[in-house]
């Protein structure tokens, strides 16, 4: 007895599942920077590039999909291993959503590109791009390597998004009202602080996929009450 | 819950051989009950000891206790003929005996002192019915059983185990000889019998016990290592060895 079988081929399928992730991970952050650096300095070359990474990380998506559901099929994968593929088949898709909230951001770069813009909100909705940077880096690697205390720490900056996020509001509406003008355009500014508000919330809820793959709990963090059990 | 089977600080040797190793277990009742474990663990010598099959072994000793309804099966007033009408058992091989089909499934009824045909035909056609198998040989009753095929056969021995009303069925791999659809067959027959019967089922297959059973305990070297909800214990285990053991990493 205590003989080990380490299902060696299960073992590589897993790490490959695993890998895809992380590529489509990296390629996701990848468009999250050419989108938020094309807003402050077009580019339209970058613009194109997001599109095409947005293209390419669908193709990803659904290739983990497929993968996960080979595996499940072959397999037929219990406890953690279950746990693992069902969170990347999630955490697939918000990266997914993530790409595309990217390519949203590079689609109305244009449409500031030639304007001078408020000093005030974009002091914010850099701040604001900065720290949802930091989060897409952090789920990711929370969710890679199963580390519950970064997928903790997701909560927290994602209460400094949204209240940049406020700040960040209040200053483009104070810049419209200063200059009607400016309406034309400053509309776009409101599009980026929720694109990147969108943005944090998905690398939230990969936190929250990793933290569920790990204790099997979905806890309700306005209040810490486990839900669903 | 109530309770079918109680098991208390069980320990079974087979003369210095220590099988099981104080393992103590409550199986509810109107439910099934996996035993999971790799080969040697001690599930099959565990369902055996819950109707004194082990008893037929000269070197077999067991210590603690094993209640049924709360009674001591191994009270030395109780009646091991009468306990094994209580606690019926299938087989992993099919066996059934080399007699007509119908006569394989009133012979527990006749052992058990009935004899009258109208009683033993109400009786095969009702066990028949409950295993499923009346449809597939209500017109060759009296052919030979030997005849069927091995999905038929383990349905024919459901049969005959249900016909003298047991409480408990054990089942020590029921499924491991036959096709995927026979398989099928006898796993929908099992959450069937469940209304009525209290099942005990001792499965290599990991899927088979999330499929069948609502509890499930893990054996390991003599140990139940874990025990709880089917669900759970497939899910998010509690025990690395459970874990390692159901994901396949040893066996």
């Amino acid at each position: 007895m205590d003989r080990r079988y380490p299902r060696i081929r299960f073992q590589k399928k897993l790490d490959e599942l695993k890998n895809k992730v992380d590529k489509m991970g990296q390629a996701t952050l990848k468009a999250y920077r050419e989108a938020f650096s094309t807003f402050i300095d077009y580019d339209a070359e970058l613009v194109k590039n997001v599109l095409e990474i947005n293209k390419k990380v669908h193709g990803m998506g659904y290739q983990i999909e497929h993968d996960a559901m080979s595996i499940i099929a072959a397999e037929q994968p219990v406890a953690g291993d279950l746990r693992f593929i069902e969170a990347s088949i999630k955490v697939s898709a918000h990266l997914k959503r993530i790409t595309g909230l990217a390519a949203n951001i590079a689609e109305v770069a244009r449409h500031v590109k030639d304007e001078e813009l408020p000093e005030r909100p974009m002091f914010d909705l850099q701040r604001m791009a900065d720290i949802v940077d930091g989060m897409v880096s952090k789920s990711l690697a929370a969710f890679l390597a199963k580390n519950m205390n970064v997928a903790r720490e997701l909560h927290r900056d994602d209460d400094k998004v949204d209240d940049l996020f406020d700040h960040a509001l209040k200053a483009i509406t104070k810049s419209m009202f200063q200059d009607k003008e400016s309406i034309s355009y400053l509309i776009y500014l409101l599009f980026l602080a929720r694109f990147l508000e969108r943005i944090a919330d998905r690398a939230e809820n990969i936190g929250d996929r990793t933290i569920f793959m790990i204790t099997c709990e979905k806890r309700d963090h306005t209040n810490g009450k486990i839900l669903g059990k | 819950m109530e309770y079918r089977i109680e098991v208390e600080n069980l320990n079974v040797y087979f003369d210095e051989l220590h099988i099981l190793k104080d393992v103590s277990l409550k199986i509810p009742k109107n439910a099934v009950t996996s035993l999971i474990g790799p080969s040697g663990c001690g599930k099959s010598t565990f369902i055996r000891t819950l109707n004194r099959m082990n008893d037929l072994i000269s070197t077999f000793k067991l210590e603690g206790n094993v209640l049924l309804d709360g009674g001591d099966i191994y009270n030395p007033k109780v009646d091991v003929v009468d306990l094994r009408k209580k606690v019926g058992m299938v087989f992993q091989k099919p066996n059934p005996f080399p007699k007509s089909i119908f006569d394989n499934v009133a012979y527990g009824l006749r052992v058990h002192g009935i004899n009258d045909e109208d009683i033993l035909d109400q009786k095969v056609e009702e066990s028949l019915k409950s295993a499923a198998l009346w449809d597939e040989v209500e017109n060759i009753l009296e052919k030979s059983a030997m005849g069927l095929s091995g999905g038929q056969q383990q349905r024919l021995c459901i049969a005959r185990t249900i016909a003298v009303e047991p409480e408990v069925i054990l089942m020590d791999e029921p499924c491991s000889a036959l096709d995927p659809i026979s398989t099928t067959k006898i796993e929908d027959l099992i959450h069937k019998l469940k209304n009525d019967f209290t099942i005990i089922i001792v499965t290599h297959n990991m899927q088979q016990a999330t499929r069948v059973s609502k509890h499930t305990a893990f054996f390991l070297n003599g140990e139940i290592v874990e025990s709880g909800l089917t669900n759970r214990i497939f899910i998010e285990p509690e025990d690395k060895r459970t874990e390692d053991y159901i994901t396949g990493r040893f066996g």
